[in-house]
């Protein structure tokens, strides 16, 4: 009965066009390829672009030449330096050679930080309220979906100055609980905790959720398992695929956040990447290209990476639920 | 150990496993339920709480629609009024429904149900009261604080006395009763009087109350407001014609939309009639169009310039964006869903330009787009023979540089670099989406319209176009609003050579907030976009909702 279950399982399967590749050219097909290669160009031309600039010397950039005459891969360093983008600060016992502290810090190390908790914290707060919406019963459950999905509609700038005073009003709160490192202005609550209840999550989660065989639950439930037995070791495993969608584009959410970072701190402590460029193109202008280059490299890389490993469950989720950044 | 046996015994009934099942439910959803309402529903209404007061980083006071009157001028006045007649009209469909329920049974049984309800909304009422006499209490604690040794202690103490403080603590035994009453009245449905539609009613009952208080509210607002304004005038020695305004700018949308229908009608009908329909309609037309033409702009005499230029700009935006980027992703799309090799190469390299962080890709495009002579898109122009132009760092229009007259005017050339850009990142997004679109439309269709001898074009029109229509329905919807509210692109790409030539009504807003602090202000403006874009929403909606054609 398992694997008669499996089968039926949702997935983000890509829907195939009526013919399989034909061989052979034809001048449409020609055509065809031509127009898709320009696209490509067009779309990733600036990429090579950024990254054979950031190997080029500044008088090579200005003159934008195609290709640098020689790998300047100094530039990397420097901008990593000039940036602040990352710095480790290690400190040894003298005499013996003891590891006493590590200090880790840069914008690099903060994006990292406030990413995984983003989604660490998303996956912990959507994951049961979307399963509460896709598989129990409860009062008032369609109304609340639809009260949930309404606040999807509400343009991101009536909420910002709302976002900026609970968010300094909770700030004291938790810092006379806490103390100063309770703070969340200019802290890190003020960076991940409003972006844990994504709805669009909830709403993905209880898409693919909503699609799992009722059988699986009726086994489990003959088994005495209750719902978050169910949840935890059947439905989680199930759900690979939108949860590395989730995660995927909790990532680049939280990496290529620019507006809000910019209201919520004031210095480098816990300013994400995005920023930190923002921060560095500007003190910058119109100095040294190369290096502003070769940091939009280091910025722009972790994505790509992330995104060719989980391109298709991404560009997948994406189109089965039509988000927009 | 008694206790619990009994308990267990208690929930081994079917009301009681009913019982833990929504006991688990509730339990699940409370953090997202908690941050969503905090982060999601809250802020809304706080934002509309806040656009109503003078508003510098912390509460001052209440300047009813003073915001609303500096952003939009005398139209402030009638958009509420306009509101609050939305509110109404809304509160008659939702009792249209509440009487068909009520219909739907004899028993007396449903006048407890409309009670209940109506007990509900009340209660309803006195907790908005009592939260926004509350909220600006607690607003101000940070600041009361602020130079002191933050302890719990001290925390408690002042979130306490601001609970207690003497309107805030009526309001709260107001809302008491309020619920003490509204929990019996709804226990002695469940109890008592329970009948298949009584949930229903009383949902219905309650949000028709609801939609009348709120149309209530916004009207006895502008009332209030409009009188204030007119006063203040004519005590200065002016006259402050918002009234006739009002009458002619409500008269000439109410026949703009009535000759909207008349032409709906005229269309459906045949000749004489059609015709005389026609006539009509646009006789409406013309004169709702007149009468708004002429009293707009008295009405926005007094607006923020910035502001409706930043719409003007913004719509300008729009209209170059979103078509563009949807027609070559709709080209894309299309070539991609012919057989050929490598589709999933194509569509992930597409996809890059969307994800990637836009501060690291405006770099680039500031280089290709640079005043210098060896910028690529100057270098571009030169092989055909043109003058470089300053790009990104020009403030003057294309109708300008081009010698258009005034009115031929357009978008700064430095806001056409953004729209490239803009453009540039969402195509693949769009293509990915079309894609997805192309793959439902069922594989018969075209064998079919193949066997019937259409040809490429002809099945392109004539079956992939009307099957992808949701789709073209969805994203140009979804791209609309996107450039209501596109903020970081242009952010990144302003320079200070072209001042607010660049500025959407959204950057405006933020600008307004962040480096003016101005709260109050910058929450109204919000509202107003707000506003904008519902109304879009709705427009479509209806519009090309029409026409959309769902397999």
């Amino acid at each position: 009965m398992a694997s008669d279950a499996r089968a039926r399982l949702p997935s983000f399967k890509d829907k195939q066009p009526p013919e399989g590749p034909r061989k052979g050219l034809s001048l449409s097909r020609i055509g065809i390829y031509a127009v898709l290669f320009a696209g490509v160009l067009i779309a990733i031309g600036p990429f090579l672009w950024m990254i054979s600039a950031s190997f080029m010397t500044i008088s090579e950039v200005n003159l934008t030449r195609l290709l640098p005459e020689k790998l300047l891969w100094e530039n990397y360093a420097t901008a990593l330096r000039r940036a602040n983008f990352f710095d480790i600060e290690i400190a040894t016992d003298p005499q013996t050679g003891v590891l006493q502290s590590l200090q880790v810090s840069g914008y690099i190390w903060n994006s990292v930080r406030i990413t995984l908790i983003t989604v660490l914290g998303s996956l912990t707060v959507c994951i049961p309220a979307a399963y509460a919406f896709a598989r129990m019963k409860f009062v008032g459950r369609d109304f609340l979906f639809a009260l949930f999905l309404s606040t999807m509609m509400i343009p991101g700038i009536v909420m910002l100055i709302p976002h900026l005073l609970t968010v300094i009003w909770l700030g004291r709160l938790s810092e006379s609980l806490f103390g100063p490192a309770g703070a969340w202005f200019n802290n890190w609550p003020a960076l991940t905790i409003p972006f844990f209840a994504s709805v669009f999550n909830i709403f993905l989660l209880r898409q693919f959720f909503i699609q799992i065989p009722l059988d699986l639950w009726e086994a489990a439930r003959i088994d005495g398992a209750g719902h978050p037995r169910f949840l935890i070791s059947v439905v989680l495993p199930l759900s690979k695929a939108p949860i590395m969608t989730i995660v995927t584009l909790g990532f680049i959410g939280s990496w290529n956040a620019l507006m809000w970072p910019l209201l919520v701190t004031i210095n480098d402590e816990w300013r994400p990447i995005a920023v930190g460029l923002s921060n560095f193109v500007t003190a910058d202008t119109p100095g040294d290209l190369n290096l502003q280059m070769a940091a939009s490299v280091i910025t722009v890389i972790p994505i790509l990476i992330l995104y060719f490993v989980a391109q298709k469950q991404f560009t997948e989720g994406i189109a089965q639920t039509g988000i927009r950044g | 150990m008694s206790t619990l046996s009994a308990v267990n015994r208690a929930l081994a009934t079917r009301r009681g496993r009913l019982l833990l099942e929504n006991l688990t439910a509730y339990l699940f959803l409370a953090p997202a339920g908690l941050l969503i309402l905090l982060f999601g529903i809250f802020p809304v209404a706080f934002a509309f709480f806040v656009s109503l007061h003078r508003w510098r980083r912390f509460p001052d006071q209440y300047v009813g629609l003073a915001n609303y009157e500096k952003a939009l001028g005398n139209l402030a006045y009638i958009l509420f009024f306009w509101l609050a007649l939305i509110a109404f009209v809304a509160a008659f469909l939702m009792g249209k429904r509440l009487l068909k329920a009520l219909r739907r049974s004899n028993s007396a049984r449903r006048f407890a149900s409309l009670l209940a309800g109506l007990a509900c909304a009340y209660a309803s009422l006195l907790a908005i009261d009592w939260f926004f006499k509350l909220v600006p209490v607690i607003m101000l604690i940070p600041r009361q604080v602020r130079r002191q040794n933050t302890t719990l202690a001290l925390f408690m103490e002042k979130l306490g006395d601001s609970f207690t403080s003497p309107e805030v603590w009526a309001a709260g035994n107001a809302l008491l009763g309020g619920m003490i009453v509204a929990g019996m009245a709804l226990s002695l449905v469940a109890w008592r009087f329970r009948y298949a539609h009584s949930g229903q009613v009383i949902a219905f009952s309650a949000i028709t109350t609801l939609l009348v208080g709120a149309g209530a509210f916004l009207l006895q607002l502008t009332a209030v407001e409009t009188e204030a304004a007119i006063a203040a005038a004519r005590a200065s020695g002016e006259s402050l014609p918002i009234w006739s305004q009002l009458v002619f700018i409500s008269a000439g949308i109410a026949l703009i939309a009535g000759a909207w229908q008349v032409f709906r009608r005229g269309i459906g009908s045949y000749d004489n009639r059609r015709f005389f329909l026609l006539i009509v309609g646009g006789l409406m037309l013309a004169v709702g169009g007149y009468l708004i033409m002429a009293e707009a702009p008295a009405a926005l005499a007094a607006a923020d310039d910035d502001l409706l230029a930043g719409f003007w700009i913004t719509i300008m935006y729009a209209m170059g964006t979103v078509p563009v980027q949807l027609s070559i992703g709709l080209l894309l799309a299309y070539l991609l869903f012919q057989p050929i090799r490598f589709r999933a190469f194509f569509r992930m390299v597409y996809f890059i330009p969307y994800i990637t962080p836009f501060v690291a890709t405006s770099i680039v495009f500031r280089i290709i787009f640079d005043a210098g002579r060896h910028a690529p898109a100057n270098r571009m122009l030169s092989i055909v023979g043109l003058e470089p132009q300053r790009w990104i760092l020009e403030r003057s229009t294309i109708g300008d540089l081009l010698g258009l007259p005034d009115f031929l005017a357009g978008p700064s050339l430095a806001l056409i670099v953004i729209m490239i850009y803009s453009t540039w990142t969402y195509i693949g997004y769009d293509a990915v989406i079309f894609l997805a679109g192309l793959g439902n439309i069922p594989g018969e269709l075209y064998e079919a319209a193949r066997i019937d001898g259409a040809g490429g074009w002809r099945v392109f029109r004539h079956i992939t176009l009307p099957l992808l229509s949701p789709t073209v329905f969805f994203l140009s919807l979804v791209a609309i609003i996107g450039t209501f509210q596109a903020f970081t692109q242009i952010w990144i790409l302003r320079t200070g050579a072209v001042g607010n030539r660049v500025n959407t009504a959204s950057v405006y807003i933020f600008d307004e907030l962040q480096n003016s602090n101005r709260y109050g202000y910058a929450s109204s403006m919000a509202f107003v976009l707000f506003a904008l874009i519902l109304l879009m929403t709705l427009f479509q909606n209806r519009v090309m909702g029409r026409r959309v054609f769902y397999g």
